[in-house]
């Protein structure tokens, strides 16, 4: 016996092109919809990425704008302020503190970078704290400076690229004249420390001729108050406190516009995919009125009626809610690449994160969605009356 | 018949809508790494090339054309060693010089392994591949003055690739034209050979992927 499947599907098969049409139109919302979710889940677990690879939860530096030290890094303002060294002890005395490392961030101005000059930005850091601040750095070549006061330096991936630099090779500081030697150079993290010069904090204090630091970076213990702690840091003098989950907080709160945007989108995209169903069923049906009447006086009841057209809707639904998520899939490493280049921030990594369950809630939005589409044509060829759709044209 | 052509219209123009609204969502250009530019080619190229009324870029890549046995090639006329640093896949840029609508030459540069960093070396080359401009972009050291000065770069001037087919960019040793050319700074060798070594990539990359191309085969 004939399944009421089976006759849906034959049904949306003697229309190819109607059915494809359609069913393309789904692919696109349902494409559009799963990529949004993957977005929306892919992008936070970036940042949260980013954040968990800068090392520390914590940065404590002089008052002030609490981005001055990276417009510093970017643009070169002028007038950083400094905190002394000994703010370090008095904050790993706090139980709640598991590690602390002292940054010293210049830079200097280099007249053959770029158009009329740039500039060149140099972390200075711990030999004995940083990099157990850092655990996940791999070295492509060499490792770490010899001792905190010498004339050597660590770099980023794509800043030894870009210089063409290899372990044992030579580099200036712009400014000052002083060659340092590349003793390690880092495999790509995909975060701001590729582009990064490392040097012993000792030594760029000695270059800069200054014997302070710009900035402490903080890891917290786990099981800690990291709001406690964050207070307790308030009380030290002439400090700010810059806590990453509020970075996060910033950044999340700017990308929400562009979030709403696109889900504006996305549902605008439905609905248009959703008014195709309900025409090409509702077209389907009235092309079937005397098919319909011969059901009706063989005995089907409208219920019957009501499911087979629903079938149909469901099929045409599934399909293509599958096929969007497909495409989704193969095309999500497009899509991450489209949504970097408008973002003000992207983190790095995957930020189109598509898994089974995400494909699972966009596969039932879609069906969902389209049963309620399906009702209307569903519940006008129930209510048919069998004579009269058997007496008028076919 | 009318209603069914009307249903197909109809499912077509929701696909459309929902594939340009997706379009919509996602249509941004997607940048390329390029292998060395000019800072700004608006205001340098004039001074590079001062007949050009206008100029376009381009780009080329070994992997656009030869493939790894051109890289070969190049890298035999080289000297063997060291290898080119850019990858098969990145592009290289070029500047073509146009004087009104008459291409006039062209400017192009590349990337060098320095002593204290990356050497950015450019040169403006007429349509037989005559030197007309030396410019070093990049240069990080203490005596980068002594190798960006309008003298140094006079030297230059008027050189080709056959100057320095003889060139040994492994030893640094030369002869005729390029032999003349004097080290500005004998405290920097590295960057002096670097720079030569610069010159003669640029020139063999010119001819390979331009000049032997527009030559008429004999």
């Amino acid at each position: 016996m004939i399944s009421r499947f089976q006759v849906a599907l034959k049904n949306l098969l003697r229309k190819k092109v109607r059915t494809l049409l359609t069913l393309v139109g789904i692919m696109l919302s349902s494409w559009v919809l799963v990529s949004l979710l993957g977005f929306n889940r892919g992008y936070e677990q970036a940042l949260n990425r980013d954040i968990d690879n800068m090392g520390y939860q914590l940065m404590v530096m002089a008052k002030g704008c609490p981005y001055e030290a990276a417009t510093m890094m970017l643009q070169g303002g002028a007038g950083l302020r400094y905190i002394d060294r000994s703010m370090v002890d008095s904050i790993v005395s706090n139980p709640a503190v598991d590690k602390v490392t002292p940054i010293l961030m210049q830079a200097f101005f280099d007249p053959n970078k770029g158009d009329g000059g740039g500039i060149a930005g140099y972390y200075g850091v711990e030999i004995a704290t940083y990099p157990a601040m850092k655990p996940f750095f791999r070295f492509r070549q060499g490792g770490w400076f010899r001792d905190e006061h010498a004339t050597e330096a660590v770099m980023g991936f794509e800043a030894a690229e870009l210089e063409q630099r290899e372990v044992g090779d030579m580099i200036m500081v712009p400014e000052k004249n002083i060659p340092l030697k590349v003793v390690g150079i880092l495999e790509r993290t995909g975060t701001q420390d590729d582009g990064t010069i490392f040097v012993p904090l000792k030594t760029l204090q000695k270059i800069s001729a200054i014997d302070k630091i710009t900035t402490i970076g903080i890891k917290i213990k786990k099981d800690a108050d990291s709001s406690k702690l964050e207070n307790a840091l308030y009380q030290l003098p002439d400090v700010q406190v810059v806590s990453f989950s509020q970075v996060k907080q910033t950044i999340m709160k700017l990308i929400s516009t562009a979030r709403v945007m696109v889900l504006s989108i996305a549902i605008v995209a439905i609905i248009i995919a959703m008014v195709g169903v309900i025409n090409t069923i509702l077209m389907s049906v009235l092309e079937r009125k005397q098919e319909i009447g011969i059901l009706k006086t063989m005995g089907a009841m409208p219920g019957d009626i009501f499911r087979l057209v629903w079938t149909e809707t469901l099929i045409l639904c599934a399909c293509g809610g599958v096929g969007g998520i497909v495409f989704a899939l193969a095309f999500a490493r497009v899509t991450d690449i489209m949504v970097r280049s408008i973002l003000p921030y992207a983190p790095s990594g995957g930020l189109v994160m598509i898994d089974i369950r995400l494909a699972a809630l966009t596969l039932a939005i879609i069906v969902a969605v389209g049963l309620a589409s399906g009702l209307y044509p569903a519940w006008k060829a129930g209510r048919m009356r069998p004579l009269e759709s058997i007496r008028g044209e076919g | 018949m009318a209603r069914k052509h009307h249903s197909i219209l109809s499912a077509a123009v929701s696909a459309c809508l929902a594939a340009l609204l997706l379009c919509l969502a996602m249509a941004i250009p997607v940048s390329a790494a390029v292998n060395c530019e000019l800072n700004n080619p608006v205001s340098d190229v004039p001074w590079l090339f001062p007949e050009s009324t206008s100029f376009k870029t381009g780009y080329f890549s070994f992997a656009a054309r030869g493939g790894p046995p051109l890289l070969r090639k190049v890298e035999t006329r080289l000297g063997g060693f060291p290898a080119l640093y850019a990858p098969l896949n990145v592009p290289y840029t070029i500047y073509e010089i146009y004087n009104g609508k008459r291409k006039i030459g062209y400017v192009h540069g590349v990337n060098q392994k320095g002593q204290y960093g990356v050497l950015e070396v450019f040169l403006s080359l007429d349509m037989n591949g005559v030197i007309k401009a030396f410019y070093i972009q990049r240069m990080a050291g203490p005596w980068t003055k002594k190798f960006t000065s309008p003298a140094f770069g006079r030297r230059f001037v008027g050189l080709t690739l056959k100057d320095f087919e003889q060139y040994d960019t492994v030893g640094g040793k030369g002869s005729g034209k390029v032999a003349a050319l004097h080290n500005p700074a004998p405290e920097a060798v590295t960057d002096f050979l670097g720079l030569l070594r610069a010159v003669k990539k640029n020139l063999i990359l010119m001819d390979e992927f331009f000049y032997s191309a527009e030559r008429p085969s004999t």
